[in-house]
C-alpha cells in the first residue's frame, strides 16, 4: 500500500491537454480580427503545439519509466498523438497561409493607379474614373477611393 | 473616402454578399482577374478547387488618382484593420 500513498498526478500532462487546447484557440479565425492581438496568435498557434508536445513527451516519459508513481498512460498516449497530429496541422497551416504572392508589380504609394472598368453587382459597368469623380452625399466628390481586394465570398 | 470592394466575385453573389451583410458601398466583380493581374495581385490556385482569386491588399487612392497608402497582409490570417484605413484617409488633406 506504501506504493500506493506515493502517486502523484501526472501535471505534465495535464499541461500538454491545456496546450492542445490553445492551440485549437490560436487557430479560430475570428479571433484574428482584434487589433494587436492577431500577429501575437500567428506564432502562438505554432508555439504551443510545440509546448503541448514537449508537456505530453515529459509526461508519457514519466508515466512508463515510474509506473508506481505516475499514472496516464493510456490517455497520455492517445492526446499525445493528438498533439503531434495538431503540430504538423499548424505547422502546415502556419506556411500555407503565408503563400501570397510578392505583388511587387502593384502600383506603389506615389504612383497613378491604373484605371479600370468593371462591372459592379447590379450590373452596371463602373470605372475607377468614375469613382474618383462622382459625389458623395453633399460633398462634390470623395477625399479618396480605397480599393479593397479580397479573397472572395464564394 | 469611398470604399470600394474587388474580387473574381461574379456581380450575383456580390449582391448576396451584400445583401446578407448589409453593406452598401460598391463590389466590382472581376471574374477573368484582369484588373487583379494588372495591379500585380493575382494569387494563383488561392481559391476553392485551385481557382485564381485576388491576394488581400488595400490601396488608398487620392483624387487624382494617385497612390497614397496600401497594405499588404504576409499572412492571410492577419487582415488590415478598419483603423489603420481610417487613419490613412485622415492624412489625405
Amino acid at each position: 500500500m506504501s506504493a500506493l500513498g506515493q502517486r502523484r498526478r501526472n501535471s505534465a500532462l495535464f499541461a500538454g491537454t491545456a496546450f492542445l487546447f490553445f492551440t485549437i484557440l490560436s487557430n479560430v479565425p475570428s479571433l484574428y480580427a482584434m487589433k494587436g492581438f492577431d500577429r501575437v496568435l500567428v506564432w502562438a498557434s505554432v508555439v504551443f503545439p510545440v509546448i503541448a508536445l514537449v508537456s505530453f513527451a515529459v509526461g508519457l516519459k514519466r508515466a512508463f519509466t515510474m509506473r508506481e508513481v505516475y499514472g496516464g498512460r493510456i490517455v497520455g498516449s492517445i492526446l499525445g498523438v493528438v498533439s503531434l497530429l495538431l503540430l504538423v496541422g499548424s505547422v502546415w497551416l502556419f506556411v500555407h497561409v503565408r503563400e501570397v504572392p510578392q505583388s511587387s508589380g502593384a502600383p506603389h504609394v506615389g504612383q497613378k493607379a491604373p484605371d479600370f472598368t468593371l462591372t459592379d453587382s447590379d450590373g452596371s459597368q463602373v470605372s475607377l474614373a468614375q469613382l474618383l469623380s462622382a459625389p458623395v452625399g453633399a460633398s462634390a466628390q470623395p477625399k479618396a477611393v480605397l480599393l479593397f481586394f479580397y479573397r472572395g465570398y464564394w | 473616402m469611398r470604399p470600394v470592394a474587388i474580387s473574381v466575385d461574379t456581380p450575383d453573389v456580390s449582391k448576396d454578399l451584400r445583401s446578407k451583410a448589409g453593406y452598401t458601398f460598391t463590389f466590382l466583380s472581376d471574374p477573368k482577374a484582369e484588373v487583379i493581374r494588372r495591379y500585380d495581385l493575382l494569387h494563383v490556385g488561392g481559391g476553392p478547387n485551385g481557382g485564381d482569386i485576388s491576394r488581400p491588399a488595400e490601396f488608398l487612392v487620392d483624387s487624382s488618382g494617385t497612390v497614397r497608402w496600401e497594405n499588404f497582409t504576409e499572412d492571410i490570417r492577419v487582415r488590415v484593420k478598419a483603423e489603420d484605413m481610417l487613419a490613412a484617409a485622415k492624412a489625405i488633406p
